[in-house]
């Protein structure tokens, strides 16, 4: 078995979670959610052995190309989802990681997989612990953004005071507002720490911090605008909805890093 | 032997009727007392509430059990009737079987839902039980009712979304903070609602209390019944700004709480504030809620919301009226198994039975026999009768799943010669 057939039995498994998660939404029938979280944990397996697989077949960590790195925050992201679903007994959770995990997914599986951009010149333990960090980090973030999501309904639903679906299904707004923000705490210093190591290994390997790299520049912006959520945050002015709109812009802009890197090719390659 | 439920209530029956029939406990008794008697039913449960009278009974013919009951009840209570009989509804067998587990599940009656009818109905059985009315059947049909009403109160929301306005209060709580324990409330004016409402709160764990109103001993009073603590007027605003939900409900002509005042307390707090605002004209400017973090709910917000929440509640309703059917499909099958049961044990026995005479009748002949021998007769015989009882157990089963268990029941019983069926 290839790397490819789990991955794409993994990504099979997270299509059928996904449409069964959004089913549970609409329907409530504890059946449904029982098999989307079967269908999540089976996914998940796949995936975890396809990351396997690759590790033993090209003697490195998963993690060579800004792909693989994706897949592998899927992967962080996946586990994260159904641990916190279990931790607070948020059964609607899936229906808002999922479809964005899909997302990501395609690009991190079903793509061909290219080339190892990290030469043998580059390859030092710092860079897979850079890629590690920046990739839990991602996976924070997604749950953070869905968390913001789900946020902003309930709260219009309560503002509208027309209670709908989203009313009766998603939590309060206390417990939503407590998930963005302990995301954002457990997402921020990786992503820090990963910019940083990035930041001084690129000193080392091309003598500047900044030689002109699309991915490494739009997620600067990532970080200052989740460092502003957080200092918002701190201080109290910047609650419930504002801090909910921002973790979107934050998290569209880490999309658009990754796009970034998708499409013009720097230093971290596609 | 059939099951029946006839009776009449609030779909069919005005309340002008209901409550001339209705009975209390110890009418129920004699009633009870006397059907077993007469004879005319072998089990009977008689569920009476105010919203309706039901006979559930097992008879040989259920046509005449249900017009001497009613005939009986109708006696006591002074009642003409014509003027009932011409209401009564009755289901037979299938329909009974459904009709119990939806009454029991609250889906028949007048607010979906609505908690007490099932422990009505489990008084009711109880009642019976003590009257020593209640058979075979009637118990698995009671004991599976309420067995059923669980699965829908667990399985769907009918039960779930308030239908009073002050519960609809608490429940918007809830969508706002993560549980009520812990919370401050504020109590502004001395309507009767909100007082209504701040207990919900308090029952829910919501804690301190205070109360504040323009005459001072009306507060203090308040404060007592609530276990608050009385404000003076004047600090309304910053008992606002210490609490997390605000019910006002005074009879100020003009607004008391302005968005201005809001919005200075809101600067730098973490916390939402929730107001209910029962009070007509509204104490609560309306802009209030255009404020980041600050909720307002006047009557008719409430009120609209308890609209929404009956909607829900119908909607979860048609998936109960699911679980209703396919939990009666499941009954009716096993109650069809349990009928042919005894035949299949009495065929069996009886076959044995011949079996285990020819063995000895064979083996007196054959003294010398040897021990393989005896056992190979043994296999020989018993494998012949498994052979022979194999289509028409199987058969026997089929025609009861297709509801056609009785005539088969009759046909093997008496080819077989197995005395009568019950």
């Amino acid at each position: 078995m290839t790397n490819q057939t789990a991955f794409t039995l993994a990504l099979i498994g997270y299509i059928c979670a996904t449409g069964l998660a959004l089913a549970y939404l609409v329907r409530r029938d504890e059946m449904i959610h029982r098999l989307a979280s079967l269908a999540t944990l089976a996914g998940w397996a796949c995936h975890t052995l396809g990351l396997v697989v690759l590790a033993v077949e090209t003697r490195r960590p998963p993690l060579g190309n800004l792909t693989e790195a994706v897949s592998a925050a899927v992967w962080v992201a996946v586990l994260l989802e159904m641990w916190l679903e279990r931790r607070h007994d948020l059964k609607v959770l899936g229906a808002f990681v999922l479809p964005v995990i899909l997302l990501l997914g395609i690009k991190g599986m079903a793509m061909r997989v290219g080339p190892d951009t990290i030469g043998p010149a580059l390859a030092s333990a710092w860079i897979w612990v850079h890629i590690a960090l920046a990739l839990i980090g991602i996976a924070a973030f997604v749950l953070n953004f869905a968390g913001a999501i789900m946020y902003l309904l309930q709260e219009h639903q309560l503002k509208a005071r027309r209670p709908g679906t989203f009313y009766y299904r998603l939590p309060d707004l206390e417990t939503l507002d407590r998930l963005t923000y302990r995301t954002l705490v457990l997402g921020f210093p990786f992503l820090t720490v990963a910019l940083l190591l990035g930041a001084v290994w690129a000193r080392s390997a091309w003598g500047s911090v900044f030689t002109f790299d699309p991915l490494a520049l739009f997620s600067l912006v990532a970080w200052g605008i989740y460092a502003a959520i957080l200092a918002g945050r701190a201080t109290g002015t910047w609650r419930g909805r504002r801090a909910a709109y921002c973790a979107i812009v934050g998290f569209a802009t880490l999309i658009l890093t990754l796009g970034m890197g998708a499409l013009f090719p720097g230093r971290h390659g596609s | 032997m059939s099951l029946f439920v006839s009776g009449l209530s609030h779909r069919n029956a005005p309340v002008a009727l209901r409550e001339q029939i209705a009975l209390e406990e110890d009418k129920l008794r004699e009633i009870l007392g006397d059907v077993q008697a007469s004879g005319v039913a072998t089990e009977v449960v008689v569920l009476s509430t105010c919203n309706r009278v039901e006979v559930y009974g097992v008879a040989q013919v259920p046509g005449e059990a249900r017009g001497a009951i009613f005939r009986h009840l109708c006696r006591q209570r002074g009642v003409n009737i014509a003027t009932v009989e011409a209401g009564l509804y009755t289901y037979e067998e299938a329909d009974a079987v459904r009709h119990a587990f939806r009454v029991a599940s609250s889906l028949d009656s007048m607010m979906i839902g609505e908690p007490q009818i099932l422990g009505q109905v489990k008084d009711a059985f109880a009642l019976a039980q003590a009257c020593q009315t209640v058979g075979p059947a009637l118990h698995t049909l009671f004991t599976q009712a309420f067995a059923v009403a669980k699965k829908v109160r667990g399985e769907t929301e009918i039960a779930r979304h308030a239908v009073s306005v002050s519960f609809a209060a608490v429940e918007l709580a809830k969508k706002i903070f993560a549980g009520l324990s812990g919370r401050a409330v504020l109590l502004v004016g001395a309507g009767k609602m909100g007082e209504l409402a701040a207990k919900h709160l308090v029952e829910q764990g919501a804690f301190p209390i205070y109360v504040t109103n323009r005459t001072w001993s009306r507060a203090q009073e308040m404060a007592r019944a609530l276990a608050g603590t009385a404000v003076p007027f004047d600090e309304l605003f910053s008992a606002i700004d210490a609490v997390d939900i605000v019910i006002t409900s005074t009879g100020a002509a003009e607004p008391l709480v302005a968005r201005a005042k809001v919005q200075g307390l809101m600067h730098g707090r973490r916390r939402p504030l929730f107001f209910i605002d029962i009070a007509v004209p509204r104490n609560v400017e309306a802009s209030v809620n255009t404020l980041d973090n600050v909720y307002v709910y006047d009557i008719d917000d409430l009120k609209s919301v308890v609209d929404a929440n009956i909607r829900e509640r119908s909607r979860e309703a048609q998936r109960a009226e699911g679980i209703v059917e396919r939990e009666a499909a499941k009954f009716l099958a096993r109650l069809r198994d349990v009928e042919v049961i005894p035949t299949i044990v009495s065929l069996r026995e009886r076959l044995e039975a011949i079996r285990q005479a020819e063995m000895r009748k064979t083996l007196t002949r054959l003294p010398d026999a040897s021990p393989e021998v005896r056992e190979a007769l043994d296999a020989l015989s018993s494998a012949i009768v498994n052979k022979i009882l194999h289509t028409p157990i199987t058969k026997l089963r089929e025609s009861s799943r297709a509801g056609a268990g009785r005539s088969w029941t009759a046909l093997v019983h008496e080819l077989f010669g197995l005395g009568r069926t019950s």
